[in-house]
């Protein structure tokens, strides 16, 4: 049934593999585009993985930094897969303990681990028991319950409802008629309760108690011959009856409710979207100087407080969510807890459990939101450290805190660092040596900024010898054609043509209002390829992602045009919503593209990053979602402002208390 | 109120005067052992700071020999190619591979072999925790897929060869062209070509934030020698290439032709 299972360790050795019978293909690619997507994305908070028409399962085991990957059909839906997975890693560990234990990586390339004869033993097991379960079996009429009432039972009367009040008892016997009679149907239950209830009240007690003898023997006889299931059914769900009265007993409301797993009345659904609003904040020193070259790093001591006046389009509202910052003390402590306990926690190696981290990951959870994280990518990013550290030894003078932490900050970073080479300047110059137009296209909801970073971004590109198109197809928003003319002016100003050759250093390509974007764009584009100009820049009206018929003209646009780099301009003001945007911008340009490798949002420009102090937490919601990098960030309102992301001191930013 | 006023200063006086004296006198009769117990500690612990400096010195950390290279270049292979001359498959690394590697030459001298992820995600803190270590860099290129990315190598490349730590202590680079088993490789002089192309270009889009930038990551060398185009031959430090094979012409389970690569290993 299994395509492929691989033990291989973290550094990449495979240490045994079992190809199924029939497969053709080898699993290096899906398991490689696993590893990629998953786990150094930090996703790995779910254990599934899907990868064209394979299903890929996977567990970490950071003990002995192992990966046991198991890959199958995915129409198969197979159940036994999980536990499979869990048997084999035990058995795995215990049975080659010695070898793993060694120093260094030479000890995955000495040993032979043959593995086989065991895996096949414990497939077979798995597969055993998953068909063990028997097959529900359908009630008969006469085993039902409702042939043993009375016609005139079965007609509601207004005394149903007295019924109802005198049961306690009678309704928990009825209760547990139901359970004993069997496997029971949802719907049945509640219609028959109704009717039982009805029942109690016209049977006297006598009948009543006989008839509760005949359940019983009835019960006592079929558990001779039949399943066993309904007693432990029955008492499982008496169990959870009483459970749930005793829970409602305990719910308590007010604002003590520390322990999440109190809280958290859902079956492990998603957890909803708070809506939280911080602002990041980030300090250049503004001063006239060459933007020659590359972009510098953002600049993260200062700390200047400006008057800014708000963008004009209007913004979203988003309520303030005040959370209370659980401070570094605060988790020192709860390491500690206690004169020898603080010992015992230093010294020794012990290896980590989901209960020790799950105080401190709640509180770096809360940190996180509070910095602006979205409230959805900060609880998988846990996840996704909790799944890497379980069951990771800790050496000796280190607390479960510091190794959270570490960790945390760790995979921070490598969220940040960008996935591919980002050098627009060596891509332009490559697109110039073939002739050809280097165009980038900007888009993002009202207000955040892309006409204002577009001309920064022009007088970047001026300033390093290329020559700029810019292409007005925002042909909706008043005087957006007036704005980019007057950056034009101001750039051309700044940049005299005899400077460039003769040639004029940045050109605008307008077409007025009212007219269809892309057409607009693929003019421009042509018109830059003749008159040789070396970078085209796009800029799109500004549209909300639930705006579906906007979306569908962007994606046409991009589609149609297929530009070299297309930006998501988003704000760092911008709390949750940044991931709804980022999935419906992206979503739009796929549903509309005609071809089967679309175009997506190939980078993200993060803009307005002065107003936040260091509440920088948008960056990784963005990056997070899209896996795309942060291309450049706008850091204030004049040509100069203009910065490329510094990965580390975004993250000492982000993990400052 | 003067003669108690005076009366107090006479008293403070007395008592400042009695306090004076007991305290050099408590010093006299301390002085000896005192004195000698401060500057027993203070020896002791700059004799302590001094054995810890040489201890933790620069001569014998830099014993590793670091695999760099690109996703898919071929680094895990070729590391367990050297260390044990066998086949194993290999997936994307996510944490380094380290073991001790016995040169094989008359000397037997041993040092460490790194192998480091060369996912781009992950490489910059590999990079940054072993580059103060590396007493020879070996980068690997896939030699198939050289043409496509070439610009990535280069960049790599340049932000290695541009680190401040490693232009100071400058170990010797050799540039191990992989996958030459594969049928339309490039050569290893057609590499250094392209590449020495590259840096070049790189060079002159990156110099001009050099005056910007205050000595963070990315540092403040310039490759080469100003004015001329870029060549390997213009860095500090000794720069080789030589093609190689990790994967063997005889398929999975031929041997490896690294012996180009072993001779150089030998050398160290």
């Amino acid at each position: 049934m299994l395509d492929f299972f691989a033990i291989f360790s973290k550094g990449g050795i495979v240490l045994w593999c079992f190809q199924g019978a029939g497969v053709a293909e080898s699993f290096a690619a899906p398991v490689n585009v696993l590893i990629r997507s998953v786990i150094l994305q930090e996703r790995s908070g779910n254990n599934s993985f899907n990868h064209n028409s394979l299903t890929l399962k996977y567990k970490l085991d950071n003990e002995f930094e192992l990966v046991f990957v198991v890959g199958f059909q995915k129409i198969l839906m197979l159940t036994y897969v999980d536990k499979l997975i869990d048997d084999i890693q035990l058995h795995f560990r215990d049975r080659y303990k010695n070898e793993l234990e060694q120093k260094g990586a030479i000890k995955y390339l000495v040993n032979d681990f043959e593995f086989g004869d065991d895996f096949d033993q414990l497939l077979r097991e798995a597969e055993e028991s998953s068909r063990l379960k028997d097959p529900v079996v359908m009630r008969t009429f006469t085993q039902s319950l409702k042939s043993q009432k009375t016609v005139k039972s079965m007609i509601e009367t207004k005394g149903g409802d007295k019924g109802k009040e005198q049961g306690g008892k009678k309704n928990k016997n009825a209760k547990k008629e139901e359970e004993v009679a069997g496997a029971a149907q949802s719907k049945s239950p509640p219609t028959s309760k109704k009717v039982v209830v009805n029942g109690n009240q016209d049977l006297t007690k006598e009948e009543l108690i006989q008839r509760n003898r005949e359940e019983m023997f009835r019960k006592m006889a079929k558990s001779g011959t039949a399943t066993r299931s309904p007693k432990p059914q029955k008492e499982k769900e008496k169990e959870k009856e009483e459970k749930k009265k005793a829970a409602k007993a305990k719910r308590v409301w007010d604002n003590c409710g520390t322990n999440l797993k109190e809280l958290d009345y859902s079956d492990k659904v998603n957890g909803s979207q708070d809506a939280g609003l911080a602002r990041e904040h980030a300090e250049p020193e503004m001063h006239l100087e060459s933007m020659a070259g590359d972009l510098r790093d953002v600049d993260y001591e200062s700390s200047e407080p400006e008057d800014e006046e708000e963008e004009e389009e209007e913004e979203e509202e988003v309520e303030r969510v005040v959370v209370t910052e659980a401070s570094k003390t605060g988790a020192k402590r709860g390491g500690l807890g206690g004169m020898f306990g603080m010992f015992k926690g230093l010294v020794g190696s012990k290896s980590l459990t989901q209960e020790d981290m799950e105080p401190v990951l709640d509180k770096m959870r809360d940190h996180l939101i509070a910095k602006n994280v979205a409230a959805d990518i900060a609880s998988r990013l846990c996840d996704s450290v909790a799944k890497k550290l379980e069951g990771k030894v800790m050496g000796t003078f280190t607390t479960v805190a510091s190794t959270v932490k570490q960790a945390l900050q760790d995979s921070l970073v490598q969220i940040l660092q960008p996935k591919r080479r980002v050098d627009i300047l060596r891509d332009v110059m490559e697109a110039r040596s073939q002739r050809k137009p280097f165009v980038i296209t900007f888009c993002g909801v009202n207000g955040v900024g892309k006409s204002t970073n577009l001309a920064k971004i022009s007088y970047w590109l001026i300033e390093n010898g290329f020559s700029v198109l810019i292409a007005a197809c925002d042909t909706f928003r008043a005087g957006a054609v007036e704005q980019l003319r007057t950056h034009q002016r101001r750039l051309s100003m700044l940049h005299p043509s005899d400077q460039h050759g003769g040639r004029p250093s940045v050109q605008l390509f307008e077409k007025g209002y009212g007219k269809d974007a892309a057409g607009i764009a693929m003019e421009a584009i042509a018109y830059a390829r003749n008159q040789v100009f070396d970078v085209v820049l796009v800029d799109t009206a500004g549209r909300m992602q639930d705006n579906a018929p906007l979306m569908t003209a962007l994606a046409k646009l991009i589609a149609v045009n297929t530009p070299d780099l297309v930006l998501f301009v988003g704000e760092a003001l911008v709390g949750n919503e940044a991931v709804d945007q980022l999935v419906k911008f992206n979503q739009a340009l796929a549903d509309h593209s005609m071809s089967d490798r679309p175009r997506l949002i190939d980078g993200i420009v993060l803009t307005k990053f002065d107003t936040i102090d260091d509440k920088v937490g948008a960056a990784i919601s963005m990056t997070y979602i899209t896996g795309q990098p942060i291309v450049f960030v706008g850091t204030g309102q004049t040509y100069n402002d203009l910065r490329s992301l510094n990965a580390r001191a975004v993250v000492s930013a982000l993990m400052k208390a | 109120m003067d003669e108690t006023v005076s009366l107090d200063l006479a008293v403070e006086d007395f008592s400042s005067e009695h306090d004076i004296k007991t305290l050099i006198e408590e010093m006299n009769y301390q002085d000896p052992a005192f004195l000698i117990g401060i500057f027993v500690s203070l020896a002791v612990v700059i004799i302590t700071i001094v054995l810890l400096k040489y201890f933790l010195g620069s001569k014998t950390t830099r014993n590793a020999v670091l695999l760099v290279g690109l996703c898919d270049a071929g680094k895990t292979l070729l590391f367990s190619r050297l260390l044990l001359g066998r086949f194993k498959r290999t997936q994307t690394s996510i944490a380094e591979n380290s073991a001790i590697y016995k040169a094989k030459n008359e000397r037997g001298s041993s040092w460490t072999l790194v192998d480091l992820p060369g996912h781009e995600s992950l490489r910059p803190q590999y990079v940054e925790k072993f580059k103060a270590s590396a007493r020879a860099l070996v980068f690997v290129v896939d030699s198939a897929l050289f043409q496509k990315e070439v610009r990535d190598v280069a960049e790599f490349l340049y932000s290695l060869l541009t680190d401040s730590v490693v232009a100071k202590n400058a170990p010797s680079l050799v540039v191990a062209c992989n996958k030459q088993d594969i049928r339309m490789t490039k050569s290893a002089k057609l590499i250094q070509q392209q590449l020495e192309k590259e840096l070049n270009t790189l060079r002159v889009t990156r110099s001009a934030t050099l005056t910007s930038q205050d000595g963070s990551v990315g540092g403040a060398v310039y490759l080469g020698k100003k004015g001329r185009d870029f060549e390997f031959s213009q860095l500090p430090m000794k720069v080789e290439f030589m093609e190689c094979s990790a994967r063997g012409h005889q398929g999975d389970e031929g041997d490896a032709d690294i012996e180009a690569l072993e001779k150089y290993l030998a050398k160290l």
